[in-house]
């Protein structure tokens, strides 16, 4: 097989987990121009309780996932009102709070869990996929598959239910969805929960996959970060496009460039890309900012 | 009177400072906490100035210190340059580091702002730790000397003691604060604090906010640089995990909670920040879910940082002593 | 402001009491590792080994130097893979606990920020894990190291491998002071591995498919993986599910049977990796410390604790070789010129501090055991590595 279609083909597989941790971030900054910066710990907690549901609750790998992202849900819902919610408007003290709320967490599950990476094994994922000359797991086959749903799902939800509009609604201006009697609490705090259901999502997923451990959310923060910011912060097609360029880029550059430079030539396209188009790929330009 | 009693406190404060290894003798590892404070209130000045004062929340600043540390690095041990003339030239290569990288940064706002510098920063320590021939990579680069001797009334006055160096970190240190509160009080200051309340409109006066903005940055970056060289010169070495992006995160707490945009918010935040974990150290592995949770609580209930809480008490007390006067 | 300063200064002053009546009965030793953080894994290993020694210790009363017996404790610092903090963990070691001897860490960068200190104070400072070089080239005659170097790891190693003939030999490897320093320093050594592929991931990272993919159209014959034991599982197993046919060279820190419970034998059969001791080798040191590892630990010794548990067992026969438990620069003499017989072999500073023992290269079975290969004179049978 063509060393770079391998490459591409490697990129896309790696770029669908940045785009399901992107999901649950994109969601959150549309509807509250919040950046959760927790979201890597999140991620982390969802793989680790999904762990926890499978190995010491009930063997089926489908329920500990859902358990897990509601778990999640219900902490989201918790954060929302007890953190975020309070310090609307305050940039600074809602980033502040994230790093609080990420050193407490991570070395939270390092007290319970300890420092040592655990295995994630669900036989029936286990078993391998050739594609050419690439050989994937179902469970990496299956993470696609999911966050394609998701987006699927996402779409529709956002676009042809009641309360999906409402989330557009309030994404748009809170004031006037206020006005329209829209219940913005309702929306912010659900918004708010479903990311962190998707964060949970994608550790759960992760898990099989690779090891659950204390830093798994570090990396993929980051790249979720990037990915939505190479997207256009609100924008959830914004975060497909962002999440599948990053990882494209990140293994394609590996035929050609040292690569321990790696991610700092993800970051040079990003930045390259967004100083052409600073609102990014899918996102609106908004009216008074240059 | 009351224009007198914050200088007068000031003067009491530097006095004590100044005569701290005097009161300390025979617990150096008190001068230790206190070096290591004002090495990270002096990149945390820098840092100050461009979130507390205009609004830019960096996740990349450590990263400028770590280019100034390695700049002088290269210089004393490779080039063979005294301290001091390394210690200029890093400042000076931080600040225009940070002019360059600004340029780009300050395109973006607010949160696409702050992810970018983070890129920055992380493809700086990519740098430092992967361009072994120069970095000496991510093993770190040993052997970076403390400041040759100085001659003070016909006597050597070496750097190797510590109590010796914490005069030189806590000189540089007041110097930083003095800066500091020169360029908040001047005219520079003054339009950057008009940007920061309304850029719109500071633009409508005729102010370029973008070559205000960039400016602070590189002052920012420069005044980090500064830091970093007396870093590695206290540790006698430089590695990227002292300017990692933790580090850079680690900068943006020290500022916001010691209460951004004030004068003393660094100088409070780096003292809070070496010396809590060090009440905590018996609490192991929880000792940083305490200080996370801590810090969620800061700003759920103190969002003016410690600057912020000392000032309340401050004007608590005064109300108090002028209504008990009356 | 002046309230905290304050505070502090009376808070050290009570540890300073607090440490002085201690040290009338027993001995505290200074330990620095990573407990929290990225580097928290390998440091379990390290303080297993440090703990290992200290109980076996105290079952016979102590260390006995000048007619007493000193009970050993263990005063334990996280130095979080941070420079700053091992700076801190030493000064704080060296004036406060006033302890005699400090052992440990596990990073090479947090290492040269601790050794400097240790000169200050005349607190001999003695190396288990880190492997870079430079640490014993900058003239500190109070830094010492147990454990083999990169440069002697991969001079064995190349070695080794030179007799193989495996040409060309590609790398997957960690991004930081072991990683880096491995693969630079086998490229310099072997010239089949001058113009192999390098594959750098950061710690943390857990997918290889692209560095897998680039082996993959490269015609490697063999990969040589510079990580640890957690990564290194996966490396392995995306390796092998790839359907790479290439020969595994691996590190010591793959060393515990952790690491062969996480992948099945068959995918490790062949690969070879060079140890600092053969956990199951008959000589009785060996066996002796495998056993009451396992006893203890529930699991196989790991080549970090085993460093550790000789670098105490040095600093315990140091200090009675010196007659002191308190005088740093006595025991630095000492140590120059100690002989010590550990499970990793003799153990013999050289002028710089650094000792000298064996590498050995061992061999994975398809049955899960492994056998000795390299050095010639220490070959052995499946279940002897």
């Amino acid at each position: 097989m063509d060393a770079l279609l391998e490459q591409i083909i490697n990129g896309l597989m790696m770029g669908s987990i940045y785009v399901l941790v992107a999901l649950g971030m994109v969601l959150i900054y549309g509807v509250m121009q919040v950046v959760n910066f927790a979201h890597g710990v999140l991620f982390t907690v969802g793989g680790y309780l999904a762990y926890f549901f499978y190995t010491r609750l009930f063997p089926s790998y489908p329920l500990a996932v859902l358990l897990s992202m509601g778990s999640l849900g219900i902490i989201g819902f918790a954060l929302e009102r007890g953190v975020f919610r309070p310090l609307a408007g305050n940039l600074r003290n809602q980033v502040i709070a994230s790093l609080g709320l990420i050193l407490a967490i991570e070395n939270l599950v390092v007290a319970i869990w300890g420092p040592n990476a655990l295995q994630f094994r669900v036989s029936a994922t286990d078993v391998l996929v050739p594609v050419g000359e690439l050989r994937f797991s179902v469970q990496h086959l299956a993470i696609i598959g999911i966050t394609l749903a998701m987006v699927a799902a996402l779409g529709v939800f956002l676009k042809y239910t009641r309360f999906g509009t409402a989330i557009r609604a309030t994404s748009q201006s809170r004031e006037a969805a206020m006005v329209v009697g829209i219940p913005v609490e309702r929306v912010h705090w659900s918004s708010f929960a479903i990311g962190t259901a998707l964060a949970a999502l994608g550790g759960a997923l992760i898990g099989p996959l690779f090891l659950v451990f204390p830093q798994m959310g570090d990396a993929p923060l980051v790249k979720g970060l990037a990915a939505i910011l190479l997207g256009g912060m609100g924008s959830v097609p914004g975060a497909v496009a962002g999440g599948m360029i990053l990882g494209v880029v990140e293994s394609v550059s590996t035929l050609f460039l040292p690569t321990d430079y790696r991610d700092s030539i993800a970051f040079v396209v990003m930045v390259a890309i967004l100083l052409v188009r600073p609102q990014g790929l899918f996102g609106r330009r908004m009216r008074g900012e240059d | 009177m009351a224009r007198i009693a914050p200088w007068l406190a000031l003067l009491v404060l530097l006095t004590a400072l100044y005569a701290m290894p005097h009161f300390a003798a025979g617990q150096p590892y008190v001068l230790h906490l206190l070096i290591l404070s004002m090495l990270y209130a002096i990149p945390a000045v820098g840092l100050n100035l461009m979130l507390g004062y205009v609004g830019l929340v960096s996740l990349g600043h450590m990263a400028f210190a770590g280019f100034g540390a390695y700049v002088a690095a290269v210089l004393m041990v490779d080039v063979k340059i005294g301290f001091w003339s390394a210690l200029a030239l890093a400042t000076l290569a931080s600040g225009a580091a940070g002019a360059a990288i600004g340029v780009v940064c300050l395109r973006f706002r607010s949160h696409f702002f702050m992810i970018v510098t983070l890129a920055f920063g992380l493809m700086l320590y990519s740098v430092m730790n992967n361009w072994d021939s120069v970095t000496r990579g991510a093993a770190g680069f040993a052997g970076i000397p403390r400041p040759a001797p100085i001659a003070v009334g016909g006597e050597s006055f070496p750097f190797g003691p510590l109590d010796h160096f914490y005069l030189l970190v806590l000189s540089a240190a007041v110097l930083v604060f003095a800066l500091q509160r020169l360029v908040v009080h001047s005219d520079f200051g003054r339009i950057l604090a008009a940007i920061r309340q309304d850029e719109r409109l500071a633009r409508a006066r005729g102010v370029n906010a973008l070559l205000y903005k960039t400016a602070v940055f590189a002052l920012g970056s420069a005044i980090a640089g500064f830091g970093g060289v007396l870093q590695v010169s206290f540790l006698r070495v430089a590695a990227p995990a002292s300017f990692s992006l933790a580090e850079s995160i680690n900068m943006v707490l020290i500022v916001i909670v010691g209460g951004a945009g004030t004068l003393s918010g660094p100088a409070l935040g780096a003292l809070l920040f070496v010396g809590l974990p060090e009440y905590l150290r018996a609490a192991q592995e929880w000792r940083l879910v305490v200080f996370g949770v801590l810090l969620v609580a800061i700003t759920l209930f103190a969002p003016r940082g410690l600057a912020g809480v000392a000032a309340d008490l401050w004007r608590r007390i005064s109300s108090r002593r002028a209504q008990a006067a009356s | 402001m002046k309230k905290s300063i304050a505070a502090s200064a009376l808070g050290a002053l009570a540890l300073v009491c607090a440490g002085t009546a201690w040290a009338q009965n027993k001995v505290t030793l200074g330990i620095v590792t990573s407990l929290s953080g990225q580097m928290a894994a390998p440091g379990v290993f390290q303080m297993n080994g440090f703990r290992l020694a200290e109980e076996e210790l105290n079952s016979g009363g102590g260390i006995s130097v000048g007619g007493r017996k000193y009970p050993v404790e263990l005063k334990v610092y996280d130095t979080r893979a941070n420079p700053s903090e091992g700076a801190s963990a030493m000064q704080r070691l060296a004036t406060v606990d006033k302890v005699p001897i400090v052992l440990g860490e596990l990073s090479s960068g947090v290492a040269a920020a601790i050794a400097p200190i240790a000169q200050d104070y005349s607190v001999p400072f003695i190396l288990t894990v880190p492997t870079g070089p430079n640490l014993t080239e900058e003239n500190n005659p109070y830094v010492f190291r147990v454990n083999a170097n990169n440069l002697q790891l991969n001079r064995a190693l190349s070695d080794f491998l030179a007799k193989q003939g495996w040409s060309p030999i590609a790398f997957i490897a960690w991004n930081n002071d072991a990683g880096r320093g491995g693969v630079n320093g086998m490229r310099e050594l072997l010239p089949a591995a001058k113009n192999g592929y390098v594959g750098y991931f950061n710690v943390g990272e857990v997918d290889f498919s692209s560095h897998i993919s680039n082996i993959r159209n490269s015609k490697t014959q063999a990969v040589m993986l510079f990580m640890d034991e957690e990564p290194g599982s996966l490396a392995i197993k995306q390796i092998r599910d790839a359907g790479l046919k290439v020969h595994l060279i691996g590190t010591l820190a793959m060393g515990s049977d952790r690491f062969l419970k996480r992948l099945d034998a068959q995918k490790l059969d062949g690969m070879v990796q060079y140890n600092a001791f053969p956990p199951n080798a008959s000589a009785p040191r060996i066996k002796a410390f495998s056993q009451r590892y396992k006893a203890k630990f529930g699991e196989e010794a790991h080549g970090f604790a085993a460093q550790s548990y000789d670098g105490l067992m040095v600093a315990a026969e140091a200090m009675q070789k010196a007659g002191t438990v308190t005088d740093g620069k006595a025991i630095r003499e000492a140590l120059t010129k100690i002989e010590h017989q550990g499970v990793i072999g003799t153990i013999k500073f050289d002028r710089k501090g650094q000792a000298h023992p064996a590498v050995y290269v061992t061999q994975w079975c398809s049955n899960g055991t492994r056998r000795i290969i390299y050095p010639e004179s220490a070959k052995g049978a499946c279940g002897t590595g």
